[in-house]
């Protein structure tokens, strides 16, 4: 025996369910609508970008200030070439950067940078060299009932501090000072927005490509000859001559201040790379680049070319699986 | 000559009991508590090493370097990236309560770190914090002395 629900005015279900499913919708948290950027940009240029921001409420609360976080590379010291001020029906004002040392709203402790960076890390780019930097609006606004307020943000931006061409996913959070990155019954209180690719090209400087997987990387990002520099490669990126070997050497040649060129290019314990996990296909080298070319007391490295070779040295791959070498130049800017 | 004699006898033990009472009832003195200076004199090797927070210990061969600290002065063996590249001399800030330690390396200014000592399983540790290369690079260095 079958049963059937027989509801009158299936109608009004429909129409509860969507209130219900609106009044969820439309609750309390502020919500990035959308970013107008630029695809691309030269050195130097700066930058305009809008970030369309939408705060429905739902209960009486605040006033609050609003929370902005603008994930960019370090190399680019936004937190210098950055103008942002903002136009909504309440007033327009500026947005400035919190102070360092403030603590975030339900951060457990955390400023709100090193909050950002905890609950979005790098925002999908693939260099943790980029930072999330902190804002917040300079007047407070209440959440009164059942009002939407709608704003914009304007961001001027001076980009490639650094003088360097780069490839990377720009990214843009926000919350407020009372709530920070939670949710609850009424709703979420922070919006993400992560955009595509943003290309700085006319620089001098390396490319720094935060968006596509590299055959290698290098860690930390900056460093100098007197530091602890890891090499990874990364066998998974594209098929190359090593698809099939166990072992991978590092073949390096440093470039001196003093103009000497010192190569170091075995295959011995000493330029061995380690496999992360077996069958990884990822291999790794920790140098103190000052000791593995064994330079001497007065002489610095400035840049080394690099490739990584099988354990015989007669198949060498180089930069994007070519025959040119890899480079990377020791500074910290 | 007999009665002087028992004077005597008496007075020797009326006097050996007035030593004994005095030496009895001595005023306690309390000793003011002082904490110990910290000596690191002797030689150190390294037991855990990060760097930016990623744990090099077990990539790194930190098991040849020493560093030894002996009347101020400090020397370095099969050295590493380290706050100073050369053997020089070393102070603390406060024999008994040091939070910084400073390196003066021969021919090169003085660089000061903050340190901390903790005992850790019954053993003094040495924590040092420094960037060798690039500001924005942090190492941690733990130390502890070598048996």
């Amino acid at each position: 025996m079958r049963s059937y629900l027989h509801i009158k005015g299936k109608g009004l279900w429909k129409f509860c369910a969507f209130i219900v499913l609106a009044i969820v919708l439309a609750c309390c948290g502020e919500i990035i609508t959308g970013v107008d950027q630029p695809a691309t940009a030269t050195i130097g240029s700066v930058v305009p970008i809008t970030v369309h921001i939408n705060i429905p409420t739902l209960g009486n609360g605040g006033p609050d200030y609003l929370i902005f976080g603008f994930l960019v590379p370090k190399g680019w010291k936004a937190a210098q070439n950055t103008t942002i001020s903002y136009t909504s029906p309440l007033g327009n004002g500026i947005m400035t950067l919190i102070p360092d040392g403030t603590v975030a709203k339900n951060g457990g402790g955390l400023t709100w940078p090193a909050y950002m960076k905890k609950t979005f890390q790098n925002g999908g780019n693939l260099i943790d060299d980029v930072e999330w930097v902190a804002y917040q609006s300079d007047k407070a606004y209440p959440h009164s009932n059942g009002d939407a307020i709608s704003g914009d943000l304007h961001i001027k931006i001076k980009v490639g501090a650094d003088g360097n061409n780069t490839l990377v996913k720009l990214g843009y959070v926000i919350t407020d000072s009372g709530n920070g990155f939670t949710s609850d019954s009424n709703g979420t209180y922070y919006s993400e927005l992560i955009t595509p690719c943003f290309e700085v090209t006319g620089g001098s400087g390396d490319l720094i490509d935060f968006c596509n997987p590299q055959l290698t990387t290098i860690n930390p990002p900056k460093s100098l000859d007197n530091d602890f520099v890891t090499l990874t490669f990364d066998g998974t990126v594209t098929s190359t001559q090593l698809d099939k070997v166990s072992e991978t050497y590092l073949c390096a040649t440093a470039y001196t201040t003093d103009g000497k060129t010192i190569s170091i290019c075995e295959q011995t314990d000493k330029t061995k790379m380690v496999q992360t996990t077996s069958n990884s296909h990822k291999f790794q080298i920790t140098i103190w680049p000052k000791s593995f070319f064994g330079i001497t007391g007065t002489q610095t490295v400035t840049r080394m070319e690099y490739f990584i070779t099988d354990k015989t040295g007669a198949i060498k791959v180089g930069y994007g699986n070519t025959l040119a070498p890899f480079t990377y130049t020791f500074k910290c800017s | 000559m007999k009665k002087n004699n028992i004077v005597q006898q008496y007075c020797f033990f009326a006097m050996a009991v007035i030593a004994i009472l005095m030496a009895s009832c001595k005023a306690e003195k309390v000793l003011p508590v002082n904490e110990a200076a910290k000596d690191i004199s002797g030689s150190w090797q390294v037991v855990r090493a990060t760097r930016n927070g990623t744990d090099l210990t077990s990539i790194i061969d930190f098991s040849q370097f020493r560093i030894n600290f002996k009347d101020g002065s400090y020397t370095m063996v099969n050295k590493l990236p380290f706050l100073v590249n050369n053997d020089g001399k070393f102070s603390l800030d406060d024999p008994q309560y040091p939070f910084k330690i400073t390196f003066t390396a021969n021919g090169a200014a003085a660089v000061s770190t903050p340190f901390t000592y903790p005992v850790v399983n019954g053993k003094r540790q040495l924590s040092i914090t420094f960037s060798p290369g690039c500001p924005n690079n942090s190492y941690v260095y733990v130390l502890q002395k070598v048996n």
